[in-house]
């Protein structure tokens, strides 16, 4: 049973054109394809055909896509999914270009999510036979990959439950109303494997985009980011700092759309058997950002 | 080029061609109430009293509805001015937050409206 990773983020763009030069040119992904209002980009580190859309008309998230390690994941997450309650549907090869057969379904939050096996094999930008560190021409940022999402949800404990029995995802911290048992979730951190987070959900409307990240490598890249946003007149939401949570290093922004994305570095190794780390409201500030201590005004209230 | 009163407090900011409303404000040195700056959050909305504005850009159906685009609702970080509006803000005062850049723009106000006046009048122009 194994969600590999956050495969894709479908996002809604109002202008292509502004869009595609703030991805390519300022973040310095690949683009892959383009066809009817969308274009489809990957990061230098990715080997699949895609890791981000996007679409013209809107802004928010449309959908994201999860990769399985096995085909029989599908079926799987499918018994799992209509246990719970969720209707499933089938979802064929090249619905999505360049993507397999597989699932799709609406979350509890009613966010859209679409599971699969199968994209079409790219490579990465330095290849797999004696490969260079990185890419030598790298434009911008030049982020490797996609890393994770925060949405917002009106049910968060819910969606951990959802995470959990529907992806076999577990929660790494957890931002919750007390320590009781009963405490309910302000917000859950959630992963499959060691990477500190895939997905976290905080309480917030449905359906709704807080923000999409990309990896990088350490600090220092965090920092350089940070400098070319000035460069490109990207608005800085918040950062450099550091969350308290998953304890990564951070710059959150904005695209031409005002759809948050984030630049993440670090975060410590997960376990499934690590006992999770709980913030109370008092300290959600440093827990958020750990050197501000407070939150902002908008990270509750900036979301597409 | 338009003016922005604030309502209440009669704060008159000059804009630049094409300038958006929450440009003119912070570079006229305030500061306000704002999100993500390109259109998506809709945290930046303030209410159009007089005047008229047009977008710069296509705005989300989801950021301003169809009763907004109609009711004096303005998106700030994406409306420009077609004529001298008044705004009122929504939330939070209207925050000074460079002075000098308040004294810039007042000056280039009175410029521009000693330009206009001494225009039609005399036919000649101005050496400023």
């Amino acid at each position: 049973m194994g969600v590999m990773r956050m495969g894709y983020a479908h996002v809604r763009v109002t202008d292509l054109a502004e869009a595609k030069a703030h991805y390519a040119n300022t973040m310095g992904l690949y683009e892959t394809h383009a066809e009817d209002g969308r274009v489809y980009y990957k990061g230098w580190d990715e080997w699949d055909h895609h890791s981000v859309v996007l679409e013209e008309g809107g802004v928010g998230v449309v959908k994201f896509g999860w990769k399985v390690r096995y085909s029989s994941d599908l079926d799987e997450i499918e018994r799992r999914a209509q246990a719970f309650g969720v209707t499933v549907e089938r979802m064929s090869r090249g619905e999505n270009p360049e993507i397999g057969d597989g699932i799709r379904f609406t979350t509890p939050s009613e966010h859209v999510f679409e599971v699969y096996h199968e994209a079409t094999l790219i490579g990465t930008e330095v290849g797999t036979h004696n490969p260079d560190a990185f890419p030598r021409h790298l434009v911008g940022v030049g982020v490797p990959g996609l890393d994770h999402a925060l949405i917002t949800a009106e049910d968060v404990k819910g969606m951990e439950r959802f995470l959990t029995e529907v992806f076999d995802f577990y929660a790494t911290e957890r931002v919750q109303t007390s320590l009781e048992d009963d405490a309910d979730y302000i917000g859950t951190w959630m992963t499959s494997n060691n990477q500190i987070h895939q997905l976290a959900v905080i309480g917030g409307p449905q359906g709704k985009l807080h923000h999409f990240a990309f990896k990088l490598g350490d600090w220092s890249e965090v920092g350089h980011a940070a400098d070319l946003f000035s460069m490109d007149d990207v608005p800085i939401d918040v950062g450099p700092t550091r969350h308290g949570i998953t304890r990564g290093q951070t710059v959150y922004f904005f695209d031409p759309s005002g759809n948050r994305n984030e630049v993440f570095a670090g975060g410590y190794l997960a376990y499934p058997d690590r006992p999770v780390h709980v913030w109370t409201p008092e300290q959600l500030g440093k827990g958020i950002f750990y050197h501000a201590r407070e939150l902002n005004d908008r990270f509750t209230t900036v979301l597409t | 080029m338009p003016n922005v009163t604030i309502d209440p407090t009669g704060e008159v900011i000059w804009l630049e061609p094409e300038e958006t409303v929450l440009s003119g404000l912070f570079r006229a040195g305030f500061a306000y109430t704002v999100g993500c700056r390109r259109g998506g959050c809709a945290i930046c909305k303030v209410d159009c009293l007089a005047g008229t504005f047009g977008y710069n850009r296509r705005v989300a159906e989801s950021v301003l509805s169809a009763d907004e685009r109609t009711d004096g609702t303005c998106l700030s970080c994406r409306a420009v001015p077609q004529t001298d509006v008044t705004i009122r803000l929504r939330e939070g005062d209207l925050r000074m937050v460079n002075p000098y850049l308040r004294q810039i723009n007042e000056r280039a106000r009175q410029r521009a409206e000693a330009l206009a006046a001494a225009q039609p009048a005399s036919g000649v122009t101005s050496k400023e």
